[in-house]
């Protein structure tokens, strides 16, 4: 195809996604600033366990889930979208097709979280990982999925440029996978309960699919759209791309039931085995990632080409640690630790929401054709994710192994080693800080930013109202 | 950073082949897998939980009751005290013992004659499956200094096992008959185990 037979240019396509960008992205900076300082409230209690006492709002077992759930249904997935419909219309060098779906799909989302948001403080959660917001949530959640996947698959099929971009796989799975996942496990859990065993595999089948293989397919499918433009070189190697796509989907999807679960063994054995699997995806990805990077000239500067870096590797080191996770002889020693946690977090800031705001900062300024409000902000905050997710994870994750090896000794009393775990939390809760304070600049630029744009328009439109009317609009 | 429209093919990924180390990394992984799955798994039964891994293994664990648990217990019993020279599948071992497996005195209707044996020993010739046997160091009174209860076991085993069918002898049969029993000496041979009454 021609470029110059078409008339459409960059900056038109990318214009076509401000609007429905500024209302997935403003609410998404709203929600992780809000889901990080709960999940401080909620790290508080073990500093301090009578701090909220009497207040059942802001107990640990609301404000745990509460927070989770705003940094993965408030954060992660709507801003992926955003960087997700981007990416569309830029491979598909058309504006958005339907531009006003996701508009109203942001805007159902968003109320979808306040909703379940609000339905776990007031203490009616489900009790399901990842699925505490019931029903009403449920609903407009989905529904603003299939408006906005209209919309995608919309631009998808429009496309100028018939042939298919490694990431159009992964992100056109991503976008068939969750309706599915997210409507089972909630039509199984919520709406329609089944009984017994079923009930715990079927969330941890949710979690995983939801957490590793969802996260996994929409931040990969963006640091390979994001790495070879940054590289200045195509992406290495079309078919072990492919082979890792197959690969990941094939073996990720049957991990995620716990080893010593109480369920038939052939469940824990099957995860077990596919988790192992994984490492197969894991390499074929770093390969990729890296034959792609190394050695290109751009600097990075803590600019977006870092983080875009730095999420791809947090993505390989969490997954390791799903994968030891799984190993029986490990498992046994971490189990019921807070291993687990470190590695969710590690996975959910480290490798997805790092990659998103990667390419937030990199795609924002050319969808509102002007300059961050705060430039400077994107290096301050990409060093303290850094430092923050270090001493969270870190801390955590080195305090599981500890927790798991005392546990396992019959001589230390449970006490002594819960207490022993908390000179960890004094760093994570430190971590996560620093994370809150990276993502109040994240929101500052996207909110200043907005703000702007709309003084800009009603400027012109208050400038084309007090116009001097046109000679020959006057009528004599 | 190159963000022109023109995204043809060769300019968006390179075309190279998979390498073949990372496919045969998977397969071998697919094979050791599978044999974990093997090991682990107890082939999708429903009532094989960790840290149990086949249904044999949790069979072996499980609480007998009833006949079964007399016939367990009685194997066990026998394997220690008789198997050395009965031996564990019941067919004897040349010099030392007849067979059990198909003997007519094992499958005999009665069991008094089957509760003296061990209870007096037997020495001198024995017939087996109408084959006249001697052995020279006979057989001691090994039932002697057991328990009812573990020498009915032993019997409802060997009656039981090794394509013997014969009913089960219970702890009071064996008190009774060990009530009656009159001499305290070995047994000897054919000739007198057939005056002892079946």
């Amino acid at each position: 195809m021609n470029v110059n037979e078409n008339k459409i240019s960059v900056s038109e396509i990318d214009a076509s996604c401000r609007v429905p960008l500024l209302a997935l992205f403003g609410g998404a900076a709203l929600w992780l600033v809000i889901g990080l300082a709960l999940s401080i409230v909620a790290s508080l209690t073990f500093h301090k366990p009578d701090m909220f006492a009497n207040c059942a709002w802001l107990t640990y077992g609301r404000v745990q889930p509460a927070a989770n759930d705003l940094i993965l249904y408030g954060f992660c997935i709507p801003a992926a979208l955003g960087v997700m419909l981007w990416i569309f219309a830029r491979l598909s060098q058309i504006p958005i097709v339907l531009p006003l779906l996701p508009i109203v799909a942001a805007n159902i989302w968003h109320l979808g979280v306040v909703v379940g948001t609000l339905v776990i403080l007031s203490g009616n959660s489900t009790g399901f990982l990842w699925l505490e917001y019931g029903r009403g949530a449920f609903v407009l959640l989905l529904c603003a999925f299939f408006l906005f996947a209209i919309s995608a698959f919309a631009t998808f099929g429009a496309r100028h440029h018939r042939e298919l971009h490694v990431s159009h796989w992964f992100l056109i799975a991503a976008l068939l996978w969750f309706p599915w996942i997210y409507a089972a496990a909630n039509f199984f859990l919520v709406i329609c309960p089944v009984r017994g065993v079923a009930q715990a595999v079927i969330d941890w089948w949710f979690a995983n699919n939801l957490i590793f293989v969802w996260l996994a397919l929409v931040g990969i499918g963006a640091a390979f759209y994001f790495l070879p433009k940054f590289a200045g070189r195509p992406l290495h190697n079309h078919y072990l791309a492919l082979f890792a796509f197959w690969t990941l989907i094939i073996f990720g999807t049957w991990c995620g039931i716990p080893q010593g679960a109480p369920v038939p063994a052939w469940l824990p054995a099957a995860s077990t085995v596919a988790s192992a699997l994984l490492i197969i995806p894991l390499i074929a990805i770093a390969k990729i990632s890296v034959k792609t990077v190394y050695g290109a000239n751009t600097q990075c500067k803590g600019g977006p080409f870092c983080y875009i870096k730095f999420g791809t590797a947090a993505f390989i080191l969490s997954s390791l640690m799903l994968i030891a996770q799984a190993c029986p002889h490990f498992s046994r020693v971490v189990g019921f630790t807070w291993f687990g946690p470190a590695q969710t977090q590690f996975q959910l800031l480290g490798f997805f929401a790092i990659v998103i705001l990667g390419g937030f900062y990199e795609l924002m300024l050319r969808v509102m054709g002007c300059e961050l409000p705060y430039p400077k902000f994107v290096r301050v905050q990409h060093w303290l994710f850094i430092a923050g997710l270090v001493l969270l994870v870190g801390s955590l994750a080195v305090a599981g192994i500890v927790q798991g090896m005392k546990l396992e000794n019959p001589k230390i009393a449970f006490d002594d080693v819960s207490s022993a775990t908390l000179i960890a939390f004094r760093f994570s809760t430190t971590g996560q800080l620093l994370l809150l304070l990276g993502s109040f600049l994240f929101a500052a630029n996207i909110f200043v930013m907005t703000a702007r744009w709309k003084f800009g328009l009603l400027k012109s439109g208050w400038k084309a109202l007090n116009a001097p009317l046109q000679a020959s609009e006057v009528k004599s | 950073m190159n963000h022109d429209l023109s995204n043809s093919k060769s300019q968006t990924s390179t075309h190279l082949t998979v390498p073949i180390w990372i496919i045969a990394l998977m397969l071998t992984l697919i094979f050791l897998g599978g044999v974990y799955f093997d090991h682990h798994s107890g082939w999708f039964d429903a009532k094989v939980y960790g840290p149990y891994q086949s249904a044999g293994q949790l069979a072996a664990y499980q609480p007998l009751s009833g006949e079964a648990a007399i016939v367990a217990h009685g194997k066990q019993v026998y394997e220690i005290n008789c198997g050395t020279c009965h031996g564990p599948d019941g067919m004897g071992m040349p010099g030392k013992a007849p067979p059990l497996a198909g003997s007519e005195w094992v499958n005999a209707k009665g069991f008094h004659r089957l509760v003296e044996i061990p209870q007096l020993g037997l020495n001198g010739t024995i017939t087996v499956k109408g084959q006249p046997m001697n052995f020279p160091t006979g057989m001691a009174a090994v039932g002697s200094a057991m328990s009812d209860a573990d020498l009915a076991a032993i019997l409802t085993y060997i009656r039981a096992s090794w394509g013997n069918n014969a009913d089960a002898v219970t702890a009071d049969d064996v008190k009774a008959v060990r009530a009656s029993v009159g001499g305290h000496h070995a047994i000897d041979g054919d000739v007198e185990l057939k005056t002892i009454p079946e």
